[in-house]
């Protein structure tokens, strides 16, 4: 069957659709809600084409290819075709970003997304690297939406252990409920409610779990936007390598492509996208290896404890104990989640070497543990995980322990050597069908941990054996035979456990899995139900500071109230707190959006903006933050000065308050300038109203009467010729500086609050340093405000980043919100 | 006399291979039968210079010999009866510039290990007694408040509520033990033992007013307009010196009091169960060489690094640091580069410390503080690779209070000047002590201003002449 797709005659496949057809001839055709493990759709629309001969523009995806056909795929009318639907779709899809002037900008001094709550454009989403969306506005060149999009308000839903649901990207492509209804046979999400109400979600309110979800994570791996994300990898951006390689959970030998950045794993989907994988080799992987307590460095026991090493030191230590037992009372115990190669390594050391018969392979049970019985006259023992009971380990006279992680066994070794896992190895394994899976090396052991395979025959290397000069799996492959590992890429039916989250593993090599993967003790496994309970907010302690009131004034920003008598009474504008949640959080500052000193509050607006933000933001009215002190810093500079730009962004909306207020009552005339990347970020619109003299509210997307940055109303001002004789600015550091850039070539002094990364708050560590005018000035004490124009803004920009990689550790714990001893309603409130 | 006498009792100590990679205290303690052993040692000397030599003026002969009859509990209540804090001074006193320093048979021999001994009855008690209420004498109603719950916050609240007079400490913080929390780290001075001090001072009826920072919070205006009678001031050094050379903002870079306080106050080195971050250098440098870098080295050993310098300009007899906590760094395995001095911080092309340069240093005429000046000698400089670099040359004093108190004179340095006698400064009613007022010195002597401040105080309040 042939057909004509652009003036290229190519040949179609039986039942093939056009789009299918082009595709796999190198001819793109934009399309969103298709996906090649799905049947079509017919959603997004963004696939038509024209077609010889047939009225209209049929969806390429889903018309079926027929012999003659003559199909046009990039026509002028179709190009303006796409353009207005995708328009459409932004209209619902967060897209200030696309279509923002300063963009380039932005990316270079911004390239990390705000690791926010609910997406309100590129830059606070986590799907920004990697988004079709994005590519495909860029590609259709899309820089101006016809009307104001519409905000949905919707919370991040965050009571899924392993994935993060924010509907306000979603573009209700139906993949993820298509994906769920393919894999599961059921739905666990499906579209809810009608007309432009409609949304992903389980019925009637239900729980992922008892809506039937798996966790299998197809749903999160096809969506398009970032609306469904693994809360793990969300802010790990594209990952730099995919390996193809088998999961070791289990011996269902699941083909698992696993994504790694910098050498380390970062995430985990199938290969097949036919068949669901199950919620370990889907989620569990990266936290298993990367949980606290990771055996990093060799051990041996040395006056009682247990002392690092070197390897050359411990491989002689282990060789010297061993020797006694050549022939005599030695034992290797292992299981199959070893691979054959280092199997192979363990029998011939155990019978070549140590002249042992007593080889020890358990075949772990249907939960994964492999519990064993040293065999009788055992005298030393090399274990490979925690298999044998304590009472059997006591009378041992030598124990060395090759593991991944501590255990009562390697407490009581004389020598631990630390393992590299399964996402970190070479090597073959053997399925449940009796098939050889190849595994291949995907990321890097953590510290100095080695294969299996290099411990064992280090060890038969230093007592003098011959045979054990590997330099890699495949020489012992060689030596073992032929192999004939595949990757399974193609199965009849998926594994009991990704079609029955309760039937999963508990145990790797006799650790339970859900110990290193907090969020899996949130679901039951067999008949036990979930361990985690949802830790209620502890019995309220007298201490600490209440919070009478609450709301999030704009998606993200919440406006809160606290109880601070003390603080209230000393506030000026411009000042700061420093606020620490509960014990463990850090201490982190907030601005003082206002105070009441009769009343003895003070009103913090505060930006979700990654983990502490965000410890904040989930309390409710009637909670109590640990620990407040303030007001710290020097206030803002009032005087009589004439005409006064105050001008703010994000939570500096908020800030400008006090100020804007005090210098009104000065005697300035104060002109307000607010930015948003929207309409529905604005608020406190009319609270501005009445302290300005003059209010210009502006959007990055033009969905206000004025489009664009504060920046360039001021920079608009000036030009004409307006008189300004100060701006004080609070915002981003990006907003300050593109305000700074725009008053200094007329010499408007401009102060900025910064924001720098802050610890004590009073000047005794001077973690705030920022450079103004070439000198070094805390900006806690010497701060917050400083001369916008002598500020090195390239420095606070790299200092704020200093901790960007601990925030997307912080922010990626994989428990749901729900069960953060700040009890959350895993989101914003509504507003 | 016997040889055995000649000598300390050993502190027996974890393995410098074990410890350098744990927070658990290096120092183990003595046994019951090494303290016995060891106040065998004292001779009771008539002349007890010892006591002269202990800013706090413990009885020292008259605890060890209650050591020595075995009456640990005895001994313990006699050192407390002038220090409030034994277990933390027995630990981080420098007792070899003070009360060993002149003990008699240090002229001879070794002195007798008092600090050890101050340690083990402090311990002894902790672990064998329940702590119950003080017995206080009736409230004079005078009421004090003390500004920071540091060294010497803690003493002169402790004194002064032991002299019934109404104590409020305010400390700026989430927790109370300033230094001995933040600075100090888990190895030297285990923060259970602060915490045992810190509640045998609030046992004695003083109130402790947390996430109150002195000069913003409220005045010292306005404390004496709440009806405080007198107010002491005990903020520390609280300002980080830098050297002002190329490249100290670079990521990577810290002041020793960031780097300790990110680790031992806000337990960085729990991240992510805690929830501060702290970067954890593969190499480390540390700049200064006194008890504070030390510190700071052997955090960043105890973080993981695989290697850690220490880059001290001088030589190690000029090193102010305590001779057994250089031991200690040295047994770890820091690497101490002597007449060693930055002179630029390089960064790579992200704005993170890559390497220090450093320039090799001859020691030529004493300076004022008597110690030989270190001079650069030309040509020698060199590079040092190091992805974390920790300055720790000292620390100035916090301008957040003196300049929101008027009529609170200080020196050129910002330090307030207080009468060395009494600590009282120009402000009536106003007394401080510690590191706010010598600059960056040691817990005792901080102690030891904050004992004759709180006899100062007393008399001031009561209405004495001084």
């Amino acid at each position: 069957m042939k057909l004509t797709i652009d003036g290229k005659t190519v040949s179609a496949r039986e039942g093939e659709t056009i789009l299918d057809c082009a595709l796999r001839h190198d001819i793109s055709i934009p399309h969103l809600c298709t996906h090649s493990a799905l049947p079509p759709f017919g959603a997004c629309r963004l696939c038509l084409v024209e077609i010889e001969g047939m009225r209209g523009y049929p969806t390429s995806c889903t018309t079926p290819a027929e012999d003659g056909m003559v199909v046009r795929t990039d026509t002028e009318a179709l190009g303006g075709l796409r353009r207005n639907i995708l328009s459409l779709i932004m209209l619902e899809h967060p897209s200030a970003c696309l279509v923002c002037a300063k963009r380039e900008l932005c990316d270079q001094y911004r390239p990390e997304a705000e690791k926010a709550g609910r997406t309100t454009g590129c830059h606070t989403c986590n799907n920004k690297e990697i988004c079709d969306v994005r590519v495909m506005a860029e590609e259709f060149g899309l820089s101006e939406l016809p009307v104001p999009p519409i905000y949905h308000e919707r919370p991040v839903e965050r009571s899924n252990p392993f994935i993060d649901r924010d509907l306000n990207l979603c573009i209700l492509c139906g993949r993820c409920v298509r994906i769920c209804r393919h894999h599961q046979e059921m739905t666990a999400i499906d579209f809810i409610g009608r007309g432009s109400k409609t949304r992903i979600g389980e019925a009637f309110g239900r729980s992922p779990y008892e809506a039937g979800c798996q966790f299998c994570g197809a749903c999160v791996d096809v969506c398009p936007t970032g609306s469904l994300c693994d809360r793990y990898a969300k802010w790990r951006g594209r990952p730099e390598r995919r390996t193809a390689t088998t999961c070791l959970f289990c011996n269902a030998a699941c083909a698992l492509e696993l994504q790694s950045s910098g050498g380390e794993l970062i995430g985990a989907k199938a290969v097949d996208e036919t068949t669901p994988i199950c919620v370990l080799g889907r989620f569990a992987i990266p936290e298993f290896l990367y949980g606290a307590g990771r055996l990093r460095v060799p051990v041996v026991r040395a006056d009682g404890s247990l002392r690092e090493t070197q390897w050359k030191e411990a491989i002689e230590a282990a060789a010297e104990k061993l020797r006694p037992y050549v022939g005599s009372g030695f034992a290797l115990v292992c299981d199959t989640t070893s691979t054959l190669q280092d199997r192979y390594i363990f029998r011939k050391f155990a019978r070549e070497v140590m002249r042992s018969e007593n080889f020890v392979e358990i075949e772990p049970d249907a939960r994964g543990a492999s519990r064993v019985e040293l065999p009788p006259g055992t005298k030393a023992a090399l274990l490979t995980g925690d298999f044998v009971d304590a009472g059997q380990l006591e009378p041992l006279e030598l124990l060395i322990v090759q593991d991944c992680y501590p255990t009562p066994a390697s407490e009581h070794a004389d020598i631990v050597l630390p393992v590299a896992l399964f996402p970190e190895v070479d090597g073959t394994l053997m399925d449940v069908s009796g098939r050889e899976r190849p595994l291949r090396k995907a990321c890097e052991p953590p510290g100095q941990a080695r294969p299996e395979w290099w411990i064992v025959a280090e060890i038969a290397k230093a007592m003098g054996a011959e045979g054990f000069a590997y330099d890699s799996v495949a020489t012992i492959s060689r030596e073992v035979g032929k192999s004939t590992a595949e990757l399974l890429t193609e199965r009849d039916e998926a594994p009991p456990a990704a079609t029955d989250v309760k039937r999963r593993r508990a145990y790797f090599r006799g650790h339970r899995i859900d110990e290193k993967v907090p969020g899996l003790r949130e679901l039951p496994l067999d008949d036990a139900p979930a361990s985690a309970r949802r830790v209620g907010v502890e019995a309220e302690s007298a201490g600490g500071f209440r919070i009478v009131q609450k709301r999030e004034v704009a998606p993200n920003i919440h406006e809160i109230v606290i109880e601070a008598p003390g603080i209230a009474k000393k506030a000026q504008p411009g000042q700061f707190v420093i606020v620490m949640v509960d014990e463990t959080s850090e201490r982190a500052p907030y601005t003082l959006s206002d105070w009441d000193a009769e009343e003895g509050t003070i009103t913090l607006v505060v930006l979700e903006v990654g983990h502490s933000s965000r410890k904040l933001t989930v309390l409710r009215e009637g909670d109590r933050v640990a620990h407040l002190a303030g007001p710290l810093g020097i206030p803002a500079e009032v005087d009589r000065l004439g005409t006064v730009v105050v001008a703010g962004g994000c939570y500096g909306i908020g800030a400008i308050i006090p100020i804007a207020r005090a210098m009104r009552e000065a005697g300035n005339r104060v002109i307000g300038i607010v930015e948003a990347r929207s309409h529905y970020l604005h608020y406190f619109g009319q609270k501005l109203e009445a302290i300005c003299d003059e209010l210009i509210q502006t959007a990055i997307d033009g969905s206000m009467p004025t489009k664009g940055h504060a920046a360039d109303v001021i920079g608009e001002k000036l030009r004409a010729g307006e008189k300004v004789d100060r701006v004080v600015v609070i915002g981003c550091p990006f907003m300050m500086m593109l305000v700074a850039r725009e008053t200094q070539p007329f010499r408007v002094k401009t102060l900025a609050a910064l924001n720098s990364i802050m610890l004590d708050g009073t000047g005794m560590c001077g973690a705030c340093r920022v450079s103004v005018g070439g000198k070094t000035k805390f900006a806690c004490v010497d701060g917050p405000f400083f001369d916008a124009h002598l500020i090195d803004w390239d420095e606070l920009f790299t200092r704020r980043r200093a901790y960007a990689a601990h925030e997307v550790r912080a922010v990626g714990r994989t428990e749901s919100v729900a069960l953060h001893a700040c009890e959350a309603h895993g989101a914003g409130a509504a507003r | 006399m016997e040889d055995w006498k000649k000598e300390k009792q050993p502190m027996p100590r974890q393995d410098p291979r074990d410890r350098a990679r744990n927070f658990n205290e290096v120092a183990l303690g003595y046994a019951e039968e090494q303290a016995l052993r060891e106040a065998q040692r004292c001779v009771q000397c008539k002349n007890r210079p010892c006591v002269a030599g202990c800013p706090v003026e413990i009885d020292i002969p008259g605890f060890i010999a209650l050591v020595k009859e075995g009456d640990f509990l005895g001994a313990a209540a006699l050192v407390k009866e002038k220090n409030a804090l034994p277990a933390v001074c027995g630990r981080v006193c420098p007792q070899e510039d003070q009360c060993e320093k002149v003990c008699i048979l240090g002229k001879k021999f070794e002195p007798v290990a008092i600090g050890r001994l101050e340690r083990f009855v402090a311990d002894y008690e902790a672990a064998h007694t329940e702590s119950r209420a003080a017995e206080l004498p009736p409230t004079t109603g005078k009421r004090v408040a003390v500004v920071g719950s540091g060294p010497a916050g803690l003493t002169v609240a402790a004194d002064l509520a032991r002299l019934g007079h109404p104590v409020t400490m305010f400390e700026a913080f989430h927790k109370p033990g300033g230094v001995l929390v933040y600075g100090i780290p888990e190895f030297r001075l285990p923060k259970a033992i602060v915490q045992r001090d810190v509640a045998y001072v609030l046992g004695l009826g003083v109130e402790l007013r947390l996430d109150r920072v002195v000069g913003r919070t409220v005045t010292v205006d306005e404390l004496f307009a709440q009806g405080y009678h007198a107010v002491f001031i005990a903020v520390g050094a609280g300002l980080p010196v830098f050297m002002n050379i190329p490249g100290e903002n670079l990521n990577g870079v810290y002041s020793a009091n960031e780097f300790l306080t990110r680790s031992n106050l806000m337990k960085a080195y729990l991240f992510p169960e805690y929830d501060t971050p702290i970067i954890r250098g593969r190499l480390v440098a540390v700049v200064g060489g006194g008890n504070v870098a030390m510190d700071a080295a052997r955090t960043a050993l105890r973080l993981g690094a695989d290697h850690v310098y220490n880059v001290y300009r001088r030589s190690r007899e000029e090193m102010p640091a305590r001779e057994e906590e250089v031991e200690n760094a040295i047994e770890e395995g820091i690497d101490i580069r002597f007449l060693t001095n930055p002179v630029r911080i390089l960064g790579n092309e992200k704005g993170w410390v890559r390497a220090i340069e450093c320039i090799e240093m001859r020691l030529g005429e004493p300076d004022q503080s008597g110690r030989r000046r270190p001079v650069p000698i030309e040509g020698s400089e060199h590079m040092i690779e190091v992805d974390v670099a920790i300055m720790a040359i000292g620390n100035g004093a916090n301008p957040l209070l003196p300049s929101t108190t008027p009529g609170l004179e200080t020196n050129k340095w910002g330090n307030i000047i207080a009468d060395e006698e009494t600590g009282k400064t120009s402000r009536e009613g106003v007394y401080a002590g510690g590191d706010i007022v010598r600059g960056a010195a040691t817990v005792i002597l901080a102690m030891g201003d904050a004992r004759k401040s709180a006899r100062a105080i007393h008399a001031y309040v009561m209405g004495e002449r001084e």
